[in-house]
């Protein structure tokens, strides 16, 4: 480690170096991801510069203990998952609880389809879907987005900000692509044209 | 079990052959009064009533209600789906088909975000100053803020009752568990912790006792076999 000179001489170097410092600092009170916007405030600095450090620092860690994960709309400092054992065993943590085979697919459908009815969800599952339903309710991985004007006006689904965290995506285009014709658009298009031919 | 026998013009037999006759499509159901069986078996089972046969029955007629409903009840004139052009064998396959590629796809994508999940479920982020670990506001709306609190001063509004003070009091059960154990070194079983005139607050209250004291490892409870009485020993100390 190199000591400090005592004085530091003025430059975009050191100004930079000075605010990648400031960006990790509250990174870490952050806790959460912190978005661009609340560092730019918080810095004032221009968001591009904000950008352009946040990129050096997730390069810098890629060696540490930690990372810097780009997080439902932001950054997060956390721990790297292959010492979660450690980290579960000091904080007398149970290992967190997986979701059920029915609850990931059906956060799957509300994910790509969203925003979704629980009937449509049921037509692509083929079974009944409430009670999963109020269960990614209760954890906050999905949300009632309002109502469909339809018959019936039934309540419609969407993904939140907590199915982000849950699975570690930065937005809903970091989803896995889907194979075959991107069933992400509207319900119930009919897989017509393009549909089989132009595959395989 | 033969079943129950019907007599009509058009069927003579059990009710049992008639349903799967009917199911095979060897009987025409619009041609048989179901409601004329029923009022029969209602008769005769007056006389002589077995609930295994009157069960059977039931089940049976309201399989071959459904059955007929089905048959009288005019079907709607099948759509020809527009991306059915050339005369596919079977418009009905084929949309099972499309379903049942819909539904791999999702299977598929959900792999991928279970291995997603795996990933994050081992990273961990410094709580907030102050936090408990869990966020609690997490997708909760200022909306769903207000109404829980109107919810609230709803309740508010309503009657108050006087809550009574506590006559009996779990510490005074779990020394009173203590002592009878005490002097019980083969144990005591457990309906005898309960003294034959305790109300049920006193009931009540024992038991928190005595959950309090297992908790405390002061006492333990054994059961021999599965639905066994419980024995309640008090723990050396």
């Amino acid at each position: 480690m190199m000591t400090e000179p005592e004085v530091r001489p003025a430059g975009p170097e050191l100004e930079r170096d000075h605010l990648k410092r400031a960006v990790e600092c509250v990174l870490l009170v952050g806790g959460g991801p912190v978005t661009p916007d609340q560092l730019k405030d918080t810095l004032g600095v221009p968001v591009e510069l904000v950008h352009e450090v946040l990129l050096d620092l997730v390069a810098e860690y890629r060696d540490r203990g930690l990372q810097i994960q780009a997080l439902a709309g932001g950054y997060q400092l956390c721990t790297r998952p292959e010492f979660s054992e450690y980290v579960q065993r000091f904080l007398r943590l149970d290992q967190r609880e997986p979701l059920s085979q029915a609850a990931l697919e059906t956060l799957a459908i509300v994910a790509y389809r969203q925003p979704v009815t629980r009937a449509e969800i049921e037509a692509v599952r083929g079974v009944r879907c409430e009670h999963v339903l109020e269960r990614l309710l209760d954890r906050h991985l999905i949300r009632d987005l309002g109502r469909k004007q339809a018959l019936g006006r039934p309540i419609l689904y969407g993904t939140t900000e907590g199915f982000l965290r849950h699975f570690g995506l930065r937005d809903l285009d970091a989803l896995p692509p889907l194979r075959g014709n991107d069933p992400r658009s509207a319900f119930g298009t009919p897989a017509s044209q393009d549909g089989e031919d132009t595959q395989v | 079990m033969a079943g129950y026998t019907v007599r009509l013009p058009q069927f003579e037999g059990s009710l049992d052959l008639l349903l799967s006759l009917a199911q095979q499509g060897q009987v025409d159901l619009r041609e048989i009064p179901l409601g004329q069986i029923a009022e029969e078996y209602l008769a005769a089972s007056r006389a002589h009533f077995d609930l295994d046969e009157a069960t059977e029955v039931l089940w049976a007629l309201a399989a071959m209600i459904e059955m007929k409903s089905r048959l009288l009840v005019p079907k709607p004139e099948v759509i020809e789906e527009p991306l059915i052009v050339d005369g596919e064998p079977s418009d009905l396959q084929e949309r099972l088909e499309e379903q049942a590629q819909e539904y791999r796809t999702f299977k598929e994508v959900s792999l991928a975000l279970r291995a997603l999940e795996d990933y994050q479920k081992k990273v961990f982020a410094r709580p907030k100053e102050g936090d408990s670990g869990e966020v609690i506001l997490e997708g909760v709306t200022i909306d769903d803020l207000f109404r829980s609190f109107q919810q609230v001063l709803e309740r508010a509004r309503e009657h108050v009752g006087e809550v009574a003070a506590e006559e009996i009091k779990v510490a005074d059960r779990m020394d009173a568990i203590l002592s009878l154990l005490g002097v019980s070194p083969q144990g005591v079983e457990f309906p005898n912790l309960f003294s034959p005139a305790a109300g049920l607050l006193e009931v009540i209250v024992t038991f928190l006792a005595l959950l309090e004291l297992i908790k405390q490892r002061r006492v333990s409870a054994q059961q021999p076999k599965p639905f066994a009485t419980i024995r309640l020993v008090l723990v050396p100390a």
